[in-house]
């Protein structure tokens, strides 16, 4: 793909952030600009050819009909097909330009839109709820798109027709011309009014269709309650109710369009009553030639009639300004660059890390972390222990640069870390998280996803291996090719774990961070997690988000965090020696143990007693 | 997989009669309205024909006679007519629009009635994403098709055959030119709308393909980010948005050109109007006003001709909404009253499985030969694996699914020959995944009974442990639980529904993992209210909770659909097989929770 073509489809849009609304719309086109205005003179070229059929008409009535030049007959007739054509060929270029222009502008802002939305900062991803950032990215970039291909546009064509079809009446005679525009000014206001009602109504009647679905869903979502409880009637009543709602809310609506169109054609059709009778008139006077009389009944039409739409166009314009203000809500954010830094490394890193009195807050009110100090050698396993927000996840964020430390200092092998790039960093770390997520492609490519390159299917199986997951994968009818999650076979907690892992082996880190929690599996996958868990470990800085005593007992330091700061650090055999939070845990999982036998020894002797 | 059966069928390439005709039927009970919008079609489409060759009375009788006396007359009845004409565009607006609503309406309650008598089965083997479709879009595009469809169609008919009444009446000669045209141009028009509604298809689809792109993208930022992927997957999308680009943009440049080829099309008889109807004019076979009303007639001849186009392209579409729609209106439910089915007034006696098999799906049996007797007021506690059968005995119970063998007997008499209605109300059921109806909390916890009144429903939190917090709620009992009640927590949701369950009163009590979200302090608040409920009734109870495990009268564990092991708490754990490896776990988590051992950790509760 040749430069120029990249920057087309993948642009910098960041320009297109702009207080005015229109210069703003006016940027997003950028490079469409031209196209767009193309469609806009092919539009008034094609009323043009409009309007001139109907003098060509006038031509023919008054010339040919009227001084009997049977001999131009021919051309007239040509001419009308000529004019077609003409009319013709530039409303389909019109149309052509436009949407050359709107799919271009909107598979553009698309594209623009997900790399950057990939590319904002987690503090950013962490406050704004996925569904609004998809509802900006789809329905809004649709509504720009139709701004482009039919609002815009549209309102443009009305004005063109109304415009050149006006200078024509003008042309043909003044007064005529005047008299026959009385109503559209009226029409027009009618239309907007019209509209912006209808507007509302509308989306009452589409609340009460989401509630409808509502209802509807959770009828069907919760049918064994329903069942249970035999509510089969009651459910009935209850829908028919919401139901009856819709209808009536639809009727509103109805009753509304009910009576615009009908009003809205006496007027306009009073209006050409009212304007034929005067023409007539004229005609009969010899004021005007009965060519110029059928040339001006014609054009009327064109002059009147699509004025009805110009509110419903102008009324939706004003969702497409909306629209834009919420792309550009979205655009305005910065990225995290991922290639900027002040440190070019070559190779990996060794694993050497520490921290100086480091402090992190998301808030700058809410200190997250405090005056954080460690270090730790290359390949040497470091275990976090402390309770739900007490710090442990947003010190090992810290790590690959997902957030950056407030205070303090952190060095990766004797270098400051912001001084890498993230890329590179991101590169040499490896996360297994509690919950790993998994994409909905194949067991294949999500092994594969981390790598950035093609990798052989035997790789991907040894990595699989090395996870103690190929067996249950080679078990799927569609072995390595199985599709993960909605539209697959959905996978447990522990797979989807041990597919992280074989992900992250294939990686390859030096730095690795994972979460122990194995809860929510039972116990022989348990062990075989562990095992995968420790090939993984193997010869790589490690940091574990622990759980229990028994997967930090054998780490080369323990960091016992409690509302944001190290409370205690050491190995195992020293923290025990010392009072404090680690050996309360321990006691606590030493205490369980003795009162599971006596609760079971005392069974038996309850036993012995009956 | 399942969900391949349910992906929808976008191709109809039969044209099926039969399914058209049923849905035409749809208007049936609402005949008079059809019969009126028909008639207000008629007399708009007529008129605007009408109004043309008035149009060209006025130019011939008045300005070419010079007969302002014609002209006053002529502009009299116009406006006349225009009045008539608003009025019938009115009628033709509000009753085809009330007709439309009327059958979304009744078409929606249908189904929705129908929804509720069928079986369980159904609903496990149907995505409730497809029967949503079919409720709500199937039935609007059915509606659309018999009212704004048949409007159009009739419409433009109509109005293509009064506009060649008053052409040949004019001229017939010039009319047969133009009629001559005419079926070219509706074929060009049907060409035209069917590659643009494939193309539109394609961008509707890949449309949701891309949101899922979104979707996944965002919400898997993390792992992206992590993995170093934001190229290679904006590559990946640029893919997806470019397929969607070469389908959007060749959508649009085919409509755009569809009117172009229509009138360049229509232009040709319009010339030819000009070239023969000159000549004729010249031999006084035409008037000024008759080429001025020929004109009109070609140009305005479009607008029918694209209704026509459209109505006849969408039309097999919404057949085949109307067939999806039939087939689940005609879906039978499985489990139905017998013939002569009885209500006892109450499900009093043993519970008894006889040899049982049951299976959801032919060839993968659930239960084998299960039997089970259940003394009446006994408590029974279900554990073992997921999958093992557990929840199949409990659905088998409540009778949502029948055994495929053997026979279930309530107080010694086969329970298929009781209805429905008497077993399932009076059998309390509360899941493990509580359902909640958007609503009050009141409301929610009145499901059980609807006739209880606000002292009982309090009575009924109160035992289950439920009325504390809700009284910590800013609106207390009218608080709303949000949609599905997830503005509660799972445990709050699941004392919710205990209490629902308290209120029914029922005979018969099952719960299935009912109170596994429940803290530990409010487990032993409801303990008491437990008891209460247990007492005397015969119960179920599936369950991982200790407390309420030894409480039974007899424990069963359940594993590959038989009973592995039964007898009550001590008898089971001296005997260390299975129970034994499953409580000391359980018990290991729960004194984990008990000491608050997770809260220290940052263990997430199950």
């Amino acid at each position: 793909m040749s430069k120029s073509k990249t920057s087309q489809l993948n642009p910098d849009l960041s320009h297109a952030v702009s207080k005015n609304r229109l210069v703003g719309l006016w940027r997003l086109m950028g490079g469409y600009q031209f196209a767009y205005l193309g469609a806009t003179l092919s539009l008034a070229l094609a009323a043009g050819a409009k309007t001139a059929t109907y003098l060509l008409l006038r031509h023919f009535v008054d010339r040919i009909l009227g001084q009997g030049q049977t001999g131009l007959l021919p051309w007239v007739a040509a001419g009308f097909v000529g004019f077609a054509a003409l009319e013709g060929a530039f409303t389909f270029l019109s149309g052509r330009q436009a949407a050359f222009t709107a799919e271009g502008v909107a598979r553009r802002l698309r594209n623009y839109l997900f790399d950057h939305m990939q590319r904002l900062s987690f503090a950013y991803h962490a406050k704004t709820p996925t569904g609004d950032l998809i509802q900006r990215a789809t329905s809004d970039v649709d509504a720009l798109r139709r701004f482009f291909s039919e609002q815009a546009i549209g309102v443009g064509r009305i004005i063109l027709l109304f415009l050149i079809n006006f200078a024509a009446l003008l042309s043909l005679h003044p007064i005529l011309a005047l008299i026959s525009v009385i109503v559209v000014p009226f029409v027009i206001l009618l239309s907007i009014l019209f509209f912006r009602q209808v507007n509302k109504a509308y989306e009452a009647y589409q609340e009460q269709e989401a509630v409808l679905s509502t209802t509807l869903q959770e009828n069907l979502s919760g049918v064994r309650v329903v069942k249970a409880f035999a509510r089969q009637g009651y459910e009935r009543a209850k829908f028919e109710d919401v139901n009856r709602e819709k209808y009536s809310r639809g009727r509103r609506l109805l009753v509304m369009h009910a009576l615009f169109w009908p009003i809205s054609d006496l007027l306009c059709g009073a209006q050409m009553l009212g304007g034929f009778a005067f023409a007539a008139s004229m005609a009969l006077t010899g004021a005007i030639s009965v060519g110029t009389y059928l040339a001006y009944a014609g054009l009327v039409v064109w002059l009147i009639w699509p004025m009805r739409m110009l509110g419903r166009l102008i009324v939706q314009t004003s969702t497409g300004l909306v629209s834009y203000e919420r792309v550009r809500e979205i655009i305005r954010q910065e990225r995290e660059p991922l290639d900027e830094a002040g440190h070019t490394p070559t190779g990996d890193v060794r694993g050497a890390i520490q921290f100086e009195r480091v402090c992190f807050e998301y808030d700058p009110k809410v200190p997250v972390l405090k005056d954080i100090s460690f270090r730790c050698e290359p390949g040497q396993v470091v275990a976090l222990l402390g309770a739900t927000g007490s710090g442990k996840t947003s010190l090992v964020n810290l790590l690959p640069r997902f957030y950056e430390y407030t205070r303090g200092r952190v060095s990766l092998d004797g270098i400051e870390l912001s001084h890498y790039p993230r890329r590179y960093l991101r590169r040499q770390i490896g996360i297994v998280e509690q919950e790993p997520f998994l994409f909905s492609r194949s067991i294949a490519e999500n092994i594969a996803y981390g790598v950035g390159r093609e990798v052989p299917q035997g790789e991907i199986e040894a990595a699989a291996r090395a996870a103690a997951i190929h067996d249950a994968i080679a078990a799927f009818p569609e072995g390595y090719q199985t599709i993960v999650g909605e539209k697959g076979v959905t996978l447990s907690g522990g797979q989807k774990q041990r597919v992280a892992i074989a992900r992250t082996l294939l990686k390859n880190p030096r730095i690795l961070i994972m979460d122990d929690s194995t809860s929510a599996v039972d116990t022989e996958t348990e062990a075989e997690i562990r095992a995968a868990l420790e090939a993984l470990m193997h010869n790589r800085t490690t940091f574990i988000i622990a759980h229990r005593i028994h997967s930090v007992m054998n780490a080369d330091l323990i960091l016992v965090l409690d509302k944001g700061q190290v409370v205690q650090q050491g190995r195992h055999a020293r923290l025990l020696e010392q009072p404090g939070i680690y050996r309360q845990i321990f006691d606590i999982q030493t205490r369980i143990e003795v009162e599971l036998e006596r609760e079971i020894a005392g069974a038996a002797v309850e036993l012995v007693e009956d | 997989m399942a969900h391949v059966e349910f992906e929808e069928e976008e191709f109809q390439t039969q044209f099926n009669g039969q399914t058209l005709r049923r849905i035409l039927g749809q208007t049936r009970p609402h005949w008079k309205w059809v019969a009126g919008f028909l008639a207000a079609i008629a007399v708009v489409s007529f008129l605007d024909a009408y109004l043309t060759f008035l149009h060209k009375r006025l130019v011939d009788e008045g300005i070419m006679a010079h007969n302002p006396a014609a002209l006053q007359s002529i502009v009299t009845q116009y406006g006349l007519l225009i009045l008539v004409q608003a009025a019938a565009v009115f009628v033709m607006i509000y009753l085809t629009g009330i007709l439309g609503e009327r059958v979304r309406y009744d078409l929606r309650q249908k189904m929705f009635n129908h929804l509720q008598d069928l079986s369980l089965s159904y609903y496990s083997r149907t995505p409730v994403g497809w029967i949503m479709s079919r409720v709500t879009s199937d039935s609007d595009r059915v509606a659309e098709l018999v009212t704004w469809g048949l409007l159009d169609s009739t419409w433009a008919a109509l109005n293509i055959v009064s506009a060649a009444y008053f052409m040949l009446r004019i001229n017939w000669q010039l009319a047969l030119i133009v009629l001559a045209i005419l079926p070219v141009l509706i074929w060009v028009a049907i060409q035209f709308r069917k590659r643009i509604l494939a193309q539109f298809r394609n961008v509707r689809r890949l449309n949701s393909r891309v949101t899922g792109a979104y979707n996944e993208n965002i919400t898997g930022v993390r792992v992206v980010k992590a993995l170093g992927r934001e190229d290679a997957n904006a590559a990946e999308f640029g893919g997806l948005t470019s397929e969607m680009y070469r389908s959007a943009y060749r959508a649009a440049w085919l409509s755009a050109l569809f009117l172009p080829a229509v009138q360049i099309i229509s232009a040709f008889a319009l010339g030819g109007i000009a070239w023969y109807g000159g000549l004729q004019a010249d031999l006084g076979l035409i008037t000024v006003g008759g080429i001025q009303a020929f004109v009109s007639y070609v140009t305005f001849m479009l607008w029918p001709i694209q209704d026509m186009a459209r109505v006849f392209s969408e039309m097999q579409h919404a057949i085949a909404s109307g067939e999806r729609m039939f087939s689940l209106i005609d879906a039978v439910p499985e489990v139905v009253d017998r013939p002569g089915a009885a209500d006892p007034g109450t499900l009093a006696g043993d519970i008894e499985f006889e040899n049982v098999d049951f299976y959801y799906e032919a060839d993968k049996p659930v239960l084998r030969d299960f039997s089970l007797r259940v003394r009446a007021g006994e408590a029974i506690a279900l554990v073992g694996p997921t999958g093992g059968g557990k929840s199949t005995i409990a659905n088998l119970v409540c009778r949502f699914y029948e055994p495929s063998r053997g026979a279930i007997r309530i107080g010694g008499q086969d329970y298929t020959r009781l209805t429905l209605q008497a077993i399932q109300s009076r059998i309390g059921v509360v899941l493990q995944t509580p359902h909640l109806f958007s609503g009050a909390v009141r409301e929610n916890i009145r499901y059980g009974r609807l006739d209880a009144d606000d002292d009982e429903v309090e009575a009924a939190a109160r035992l289950a442990g439920a009325h504390d917090f809700i009284t910590t709620l800013p609106k207390g009992y009218d608080e709303n639980v949000g949609e599905g009640g997830n503005l509660l927590s799972t445990g709050q949701k699941q004392l919710i529904s205990l209490a629902r369950a308290v209120l029914a009163k029922p005979d018969i009590f099952i719960m299935d993992e009912a109170t596994s979200s429940v803290d530990t302090l409010t487990e032993a608040l409801i303990q008491k209210g437990m008891e209460q409920l247990l007492s005397g009734r015969t119960s179920f109870v599936i369950a991982h909770r200790l407390s309420t495990i030894r409480r039974a009268d007899r424990i069963l564990v359940i594993e590959g659909g038989r009973i592995a092991e039964a007898g009550t708490h001590t008898e089971l754990l001296r005997r260390r097989g299975h129970y034994y490896r499953l409580y000391t776990r359980q018990f290991r988590h729960q004194l984990e929770q008990a000491y608050d051992l997770n809260r220290m950790t940052g263990v997430a509760p199950a």
